[in-house]
């Protein structure tokens, strides 16, 4: 696999996200055979409301649409953030992002702000997002050196806070329905629409433009601090502009789906041992990859126990724990040898 | 012709008003103790770290007033720590990475950076590497490695923390000589060097730091006296001339406790 052409691999990625587009296109309690799908696609963007071109246009789409870009934004800002902390246990979950990310959120419902426009609940949940994000990096960060496994139980920590003030805010919520609840704590694809799938183009576009732009101090930052600073790069701007970046991304995929977690550990990991560790093609590799497994994930989610929704979290937590201690253990055992 | 000068540089802890004065040309050893402050005074000179007072600067201007991609364009660094051995990166995209400076955040390599980069993979000997990822590679040919990248960056000035720590004799020898020819051919080379009989032989000029001061600057006679081996390096060594070479060389003798 390793002697296949870069090409190759990515048109490999993109024809398995075609293949689990269709799946999520197609099944559910409709089933839609395959070749009905794009004729019901273009019927209902004429304006026809036939039962096939109504499921797909208005709910499957923009579901498939969500799925995909939320996967991309997760695992474009894993990357980044495993490169600049040169670490392959970074997350957007891991370092507090998310969990953050969710109080803002929560907190906009809760007081009723986010009523007063789109954009309410992504703003509170950016604001909030970096804030963790903030607040887990200085506690990580002891002597000015961020040592990864401070930063590892600051997000824990972290995150363990946070959720237990989005508990405590949904609980006094006297509307709050449990599946409610576990949408912000496992994440989920309900809020689908063409308005969110826009809003999410929008954050996902920019971290596209702006994480293609640090690519090469990716490289470079990925090897330490001490190898980037003598070839030039700006460290204090890289991280900034990629931390900021990060929050604004998940604050609104948050708002959005919930906390998803594991997507954006997994998905680069996997790329950095497949397509290579440099960043022009393991970014637009981990986009696809992370497209593919959410797309995938939704699949499984909605099917696997039909008529009933699992939240799409449970999936890929279920995928990304195990995966995530043994990285742990293997990093872990690495110092050791180093020893 | 370049000037690198420190007027009255301080920085906590370690430097303590150090003043010199280095110009294109030099190869320039700088010697001294574990703690003596060698790296630290690359690091400042390199612009990483900022003088807590005096200055540091690069033909009259303060280095510390440059962004790091314009410095970078000018001043190579070589981190004492070699590059770990769990990179993925290959040789060739490894020394690309001296190309950053130059390139644009977006694009590919130019033919420039094409040659800048070829020529350092093979002035370095690494030819036969260059699709090799680095964890592949032992610890002496990833410090080439790193050398290779600074030179890829094809700057005025030289600075090499301890550029052959990690080599077999062939390579420390072939590397010193190298850094000599790129001096002669008008580059300013200063690296922090433990080696002080090869820092004699191929260095034109040593400075000696003793607990952050410089306490001795000049030809590698000058500075690497009897008297100096003992006050500084705390070690009675004889002095005499190669008689093959022509250049210094030192006969040790137990190393003494007093200070």
């Amino acid at each position: 696999m390793h002697r296949l052409p870069t090409w190759s691999k990515m048109l490999i990625l993109a024809l398995l996200l075609l293949v689990a587009a269709g799946f999520e296109l197609a099944l559910g309690p409709m089933n839609i055979p395959v070749s009905r799908l794009v004729p019901a696609a273009v019927l209902y963007f004429h304006g026809v409301r036939t039962p096939d071109a109504v499921v797909v246009g208005a709910i499957r789409l923009p579901r498939l649409l969500v799925a995909m870009l939320v996967g991309v934004g997760l695992s474009l800002v894993g990357a980044a953030l495993q490169a600049i902390f040169r670490n392959p246990m970074a997350d957007p979950g891991i370092i507090g992002v998310s969990s953050g990310g969710s109080v803002g959120a929560v907190v906009s419902i809760a007081t009723g702000v986010a009523s007063h426009g789109l954009w309410v609940s992504p703003l509170f949940a950016f604001f909030a997002g970096m804030l963790a994000m903030f607040a887990v990096y200085r506690l990580g960060t002891v002597g000015g050196k961020t040592s990864i496994y401070s930063l590892l139980l600051a997000g824990v920590a972290i995150s363990a806070l946070c959720g237990s003030v989005v508990t405590f805010l949904l609980s006094i919520e006297p509307t709050q329905t449990m599946q409610g609840m576990l949408f912000w704590i496992m994440g989920g694809l309900d809020n689908s629409s063409w308005v969110t799938s826009a809003m999410l183009c929008v954050v996902v576009g920019v971290a596209t433009l702006v994480f293609s732009s640090c690519a090469k101090a990716f490289d470079i930052m990925s090897l330490g601090e001490e190898q980037a600073e003598g070839v030039g790069v700006n460290l204090q701007q890289m991280k900034r502009v990629t931390l900021f970046t990060s929050a604004l991304t998940v604050g609104v995929m948050v708002s959005i789906s919930g906390v998803i977690s594991f997507v954006g550990l997994i998905v680069p990991h996997f790329m950095r041992m497949w397509v290579g560790p440099a960043h022009r093609v393991l970014l637009p590799a981990s986009a696809l990859g992370g497209a593919i497994l959410m797309t995938g994930a939704d699949v499984v989610a909605r099917m696997a126990l039909s008529p009933t929704e699992i939240n799409i979290g449970v999936i890929t937590s279920l995928l990304g724990a195990p995966f995530f201690l043994y990285l742990l253990r293997r990093q872990y055992s690495t110092i050791v040898r180093r020893r | 012709m370049t000037t690198l000068e420190m007027r009255e540089v301080s920085y906590s802890p370690g430097i303590k008003r150090a003043s010199e004065v280095f110009e294109s040309g030099e190869f320039v050893g700088l010697v001294g103790p574990n703690g003596a402050g060698k790296s630290t005074l690359i690091r400042i000179l390199a612009g990483i770290w900022r003088p807590d007072s005096g200055s540091a600067s690069l033909d009259g201007v303060d280095i510390g007033l440059w962004k790091p991609r314009e410095r970078a364009r000018r001043i190579a660094y070589l981190p004492q720590s070699l590059p770990e051995d769990d990179v993925l990166f290959t040789v060739q995209e490894f020394v690309e990475m001296g190309r950053y400076p130059y390139r644009r955040s977006l694009g590919g390599m130019n033919r420039a950076d094409s040659a800048a980069v070829s020529g350092a993979i093979h002035k370095l000997g690494l030819d036969s590497l260059v699709n090799t990822p680095l964890r592949r590679l032992s610890g002496g040919e990833r410090q080439r490695v790193a050398i290779a990248r600074c030179l890829a960056q094809q700057t005025e000035v030289l600075l090499l923390d301890e550029p052959i720590s990690s080599l077999d004799l062939y390579y420390q020898i072939d590397i010193l000589r190298l850094l000599q020819s790129l001096a002669k051919d008008g580059l300013l080379v200063v690296v922090a060097i433990h080696h002080l009989e090869f820092a004699a032989q191929y260095c034109s000029r040593l400075v000696l730091l003793k607990n952050g001061q410089i306490v001795g600057h000049g030809s590698p006679t000058q500075v690497l006296t009897e008297r100096n081996m003992v006050e500084v390096f705390r070690t009675p060594v004889k002095t005499y001339v190669d008689p093959l070479q022509g250049s210094l060389r030192l006969s040790y003798g137990a190393p003494t406790d007093s200070d």
